[in-house]
Formats: structure tokens, sequence, C-alpha cells
């Protein structure tokens, strides 16, 4: 438990400015945690923000200090939500490269795979060769007839295996076809966890726009509220 | 120590007989091809040559078999590593992370902001015209906001529907790619099967064609160090082929396979005439440090070949110390086993055990 909370505890310590490039060290959960307790901490001084601003004079300090608080709270929120997602693209393309290399790599195995079908063929022709040739041999000697007949066996064994060799190639085949459809869909989804990204950060920008709008009309709502206070003051002097 | 040395031996087997490669164990068959060329045409005529041929011809389908299963199995391990990817659930954003209530508290901020404007919409007051615009500025922002947090949604549900697709045609490749696994494991395994049966049609085989050429009662095995005129075979005698023992063998310069003193080199002579083997051991072995020991063994050994795969014979060592030696067939045809042992000499090795190669 401790553990966790330390885990947790550091990674939303560093997940604030930067995310190791290496996506492998990433702990996603520990960034996903974070960035639902940044969303949360957010949420609850949000909702009430313009409540608690309504029971407060315009110029109290503490109004300022309410939106800048929020306005921090939201920075912290979507920080880690970007942190996550950043990790989250990382180790999604690490995968994608991943698979890619993994067809080709198959690729060139189902082509061996081929080959090995035709080498089973060689064999098969091969041993047909031997036991024709013994069969007119133990024409001669009789006492061939035992290396014949595991002769025959072992033809029989060759084809067998030549036959599962025929469809293994043919399952290597549509193995091969089935990663070949894998790898457009890794990237959608890397293309979609990248606009996620994006509309995360521009959200991000938003709402950083709107608290700057919030913080700037509880400046006009003071501005407004002194003025009229200093107009009588004025009018004295 | 027998089973474990089995192991031992099979492993070494596999080291010594093979680089792993399709053209390696190509090669192998191509030589085993040549090796049992019209056999089993000569066969139905043939005498000892043909006898030796198969002898030959098995060692080398043994040497095919090893150097193709040792290929086919790297294969099968490298494929397993790189198909591990297919096995792990691929990686998704959390939806989690897009929780109502931002919408929600956006689109509440909004509202009010929208009815505050309208309240302050009439005021001709300078102050609350000025204030009016500050909140109008406030509603473009959060109508902007509101905007964008529509298109995150749209997002993480495009990532949603993305990872499920991907999640569905990952399962159903690794699944494809573990049939593929297990077609191969079986295939594998029936090659392990068709090594062991060609090596037992092989000595069928020679002893068919011994059988048609022997006299009514072979008295003693008749041999020569030649391989490739190998002695006729007599059930009687050892049940492996002579060419398993005689000729010249090597403990080979690296991975080589000892128990006891580590020897450094070894060359080791086999003949065999008239059912009796005689031969020659020259040993050099590593002197552990501080040791005064001899590091050289020299020693002659001779007896009747007997009906047992391990040949056990007497010897005599070159400074007159008595032992005995024990000969035992590897797992490939180009290996053996040798174990001796000497009476107590001080400042000399007295037993070794080691596996050879042969020349």
């Amino acid at each position: 438990m401790k553990c966790a909370l330390g885990v947790l505890l550091c990674a939303a310590a560093f997940g604030q400015d930067a995310v190791p490039s290496n996506s492998a060290t990433v702990d996603l959960a520990a960034l996903e945690l974070t960035a639902q307790k940044r969303s949360l901490e957010w949420e609850a001084l949000a909702k009430d923000m313009n409540d608690r601003m309504a029971r407060m004079l315009p110029c109290d300090p503490r109004a300022l200090a309410a939106v800048a608080e929020v306005s921090r709270a939201s920075e912290a929120r979507l920080a880690a939500l970007s942190d996550y997602l950043r990790a989250v693209s990382a180790k999604a393309f690490a995968e994608t490269a991943e698979v890619r290399n993994l067809l080709v790599a198959e690729e060139r195995q189902a082509v061996e795979t081929r080959l090995q079908r035709a080498d089973a063929g060689q064999e098969q022709t091969a041993v047909d060769i031997q036991s024709d040739a013994l069969a007119q041999s133990v024409k001669r000697r009789a006492s061939l007839e035992v290396p014949e007949k595991l002769l025959a066996q072992i033809a029989a064994t060759i084809h067998q295996r030549a036959a599962a060799m025929e469809q293994q190639t043919g399952s290597a085949e549509a193995a091969v076809a089935l990663l070949r459809d894998l790898v457009p869909k890794f990237e959608a989804r890397d293309a979609a966890v990248r606009e996620e990204f994006a509309a995360a950060e521009s959200e991000r920008a938003r709402w950083n726009g709107y608290y700057a709008a919030r913080k700037s009309r509880a400046q006009i709502e003071c501005t407004i509220t002194q003025i009229g206070a200093s107009q009588p003051k004025g009018g004295k002097q | 120590m027998k089973y474990s040395r089995f192991l031992v031996l099979v492993c070494c087997a596999a080291g010594l007989i093979g680089q792993t490669g399709r053209d390696a164990y190509r090669e192998a068959y191509d030589v085993w091809q040549q090796t049992q060329a019209n056999l089993e045409r000569d066969a139905g005529t043939g005498a000892a040559p043909q006898v030796a041929q198969a002898d030959r011809a098995a060692a080398a389908v043994m040497a095919f078999e090893a150097t193709r299963l040792a290929y086919l199995k790297s294969s099968a391990e490298n494929a397993a590593q790189r198909r591990r990817i297919l096995q792990t659930t691929t990686t998704r954003s959390s939806p989690d992370l897009m929780p109502p209530a931002v919408a929600n508290l956006a689109s509440a901020e909004l509202k009010t902001v929208t009815r505050a404007i309208a309240k302050f919409a009439a005021d001709k007051d300078r102050g609350i015209q000025q204030l009016r615009q500050s909140m109008e500025r406030e509603r473009a922002a959060l109508a902007a906001l509101t905007d964008t947090i529509r298109d995150r949604q749209k997002a993480v549900e495009a990532t949603s529907a993305a990872s499920v697709t991907l999640e569905q045609a990952r399962a159903k490749t690794a699944a494809a790619f573990a049939e593929q696994t297990s077609q191969f494991s079986q295939t594998v395994a029936q090659m392990d099967v068709e090594g062991a049966a060609w090596t037992a049609y092989y000595g069928k085989l020679a002893d068919a064609i011994q059988i048609a050429n022997a006299p009514v009662a072979a008295p003693v095995v008749n041999t020569s160090t030649n391989v490739t005129t190998a002695a006729p075979r007599n059930a009687s005698v050892s049940p492996v082929p002579l060419v398993r023992y005689l000729g010249t063998w090597t403990y080979p310069a690296v991975n080589g396979i000892f128990h006891g003193p580590q020897p450094e080199s070894v060359a080791l002579e086999v003949q065999a005439q008239n059912g009796l083997a005689n031969g020659t051991i020259e040993a050099r072995f590593k002197r552990p440090t501080g040791s005064l020991d001899d590091p050289v063994v020299r020693f002659k050994f001779a007896g009747d070949i007997a009906a047992t795969p391990t040949q056990k014979f007497t010897l005599m060592t070159s400074d007159g110390a008595a032992g005995v030696v024990e000969l035992i067939p590897g797992p490939a045809f180009n290996l053996l086993e040798v174990n001796f042992q000497t009476d107590p000499r001080a400042n000399k090795i007295r037993s070794g055990n080691f596996i050879l190669v042969k020349k």
C-alpha cells in the first residue's frame, strides 16, 4: 500500500513536466491515477467557485485567489492528462513499430515455411525412389523384407508430414494475412490517440482562456466598485 | 549420472553436429542423399561395402535430422519470442479521464454567464457595460471551451472504437499464430520420430544385407579401421556398428565435454581385428593451480569386443600403471565417450572422462 502510494506520489511529482522518453519505463497506471486524482481535486474546487465568490465582496482578495486556485488545479489536471496521453501515445507507437517488424519477420517466415514444404516434397520423392529400388531388391533377397516394411512406414510418415506442412503453409499465409490487416488497425489506434492528445491540449488552452476571462471579470467587478466608491471622495476634494 | 550424462551428450551432439540454419540442414540433407545413393538398388546384390554404406547413411541421416531439428527449434523459439506482442492486450487511453462533470461544469458556467449578460443588457451604466463586456468575453471563452470539450469527447469515443476494433483483430491474429505454432510443434515431433526410424531402417538394412552374405556360422568379427569398408556384422558381438569405436578421435578445441580433470588435448586411435580391439590414448590435461601432477597420460589398451554397447578394455600406461578404459558410443555417430581409471601413482592423473569427436 505504502509502495503504491509512493509510486503514485513519485509519478505525480515527475509527471508534471516531463514524461521519460522510454515508453517501456512509464507506468501508465500510475499516470492514470495521478490524472484521476488531479481531476477530482479540480472538480471539487471548480464546482462551487462561483457560489463562493458570490458570497465575497468584489474586491475581496479571496475572490481573485479563488479563481487562481481553481485555475491552478485545472492546469494541474490538464497537465497530468497530457502526461498520461503522451505516455499512452508513446507506448502505442512502440507497439505499432513492433508489430510492423513482426510482419516483416513473419512474411520472411512464411517464405521459409514454403521452402520447408518444398523440402518435404523433395524428401517424399527421394523416399519413393528408395522404396521402388528396395522393392526391386527384395525380389532378389527376401531378407530385405524387414527393412522394406520399415521404409514403407517412413515413407508413409513423410507423406503425412508433407500433407501437414501443406496445411501449415496455408495456415502461415492466413496468419500473415491477418497480421497484414492488423498493422493498419494499430496505426488507426495510434492516430486516434494522437487526436485525443491534440484535443486534450486544445481543451487545456481553452480552460486557461476561460479562467483568464473569469479572473478579468473579477478584476473588473472590483474596479467598477472602486470607481463607484471613489467618486464621492473626489467630489469632496 | 547416466541420465544426466546422456542429456549432456545430447546437448553436446547438437552443438557439435550443427550450426542452426536452413543452409546447414540442407547441406546435411545433400550429404545424406549422396551417402545413401543407390543403396537400396545395390542392397539386392551387395555385400560388405553396402553394409558400410548403410552405416554411413545412418550417421548422415542422424546428422541431418539433428541439424534440422536444431534449426527448427531455434526458429520456433525466435517466433515465440517475437509473437509475444500478439499475446498482450494493446494499449488504449482510459475513457474515465473524460468525466461528464467536465462538460456539465462548463455548460453550467455558460448558462450562468449568459443569464447575467441578459440581466445587464439594458443597463446604460458605464461600469455595468464594462462588466457586461467582460462577461461577453467570458461567454465566448466558455463557448469555445464547450466546443473543444465536445471535440475531445468525440476523440475519446474514436479512440475507444479504434481500440476495440484493434483488440478484436489482435486476438484473432494471436489465435491464428497459436494454431500455426501448434501445427509446427507436431511437425517437429514427427521429425524426431522420423530420425529414429531412419536409423533403425539402416540398421535393419545392413543386417539384411549381412544375413544374405554371411556364412552359416560366422565365428568372429572381421573389422577394419577404414570406415568406408566396415566390418561384416555379427549379432553375437557388439550391437553397435564397430565404426562407432574404430578410427582416430580427438578432443574438440572448443566446447569440449568432460567430467573430472579437464583435458587440453586427447588423441585416441582404435583398431580391431578378429574380434579384438586395441588402441592408444595420449591425453594432456589442464593442471589446476598448485597441482604437481604430471598433465600427460599415455596408455595402450586391448581386449575382446563385447556384445554390449560399452566396450571395456584393460590398459597399461607408459609408466607401467594398470587400469581400465571404457569406450561408449555417443549420441551421434561422430562422438565417443571415453572413461578411464588407473591404479594410483604419485603425481599422476589416475582418471578421466570426456567426449571425443571422430577425425
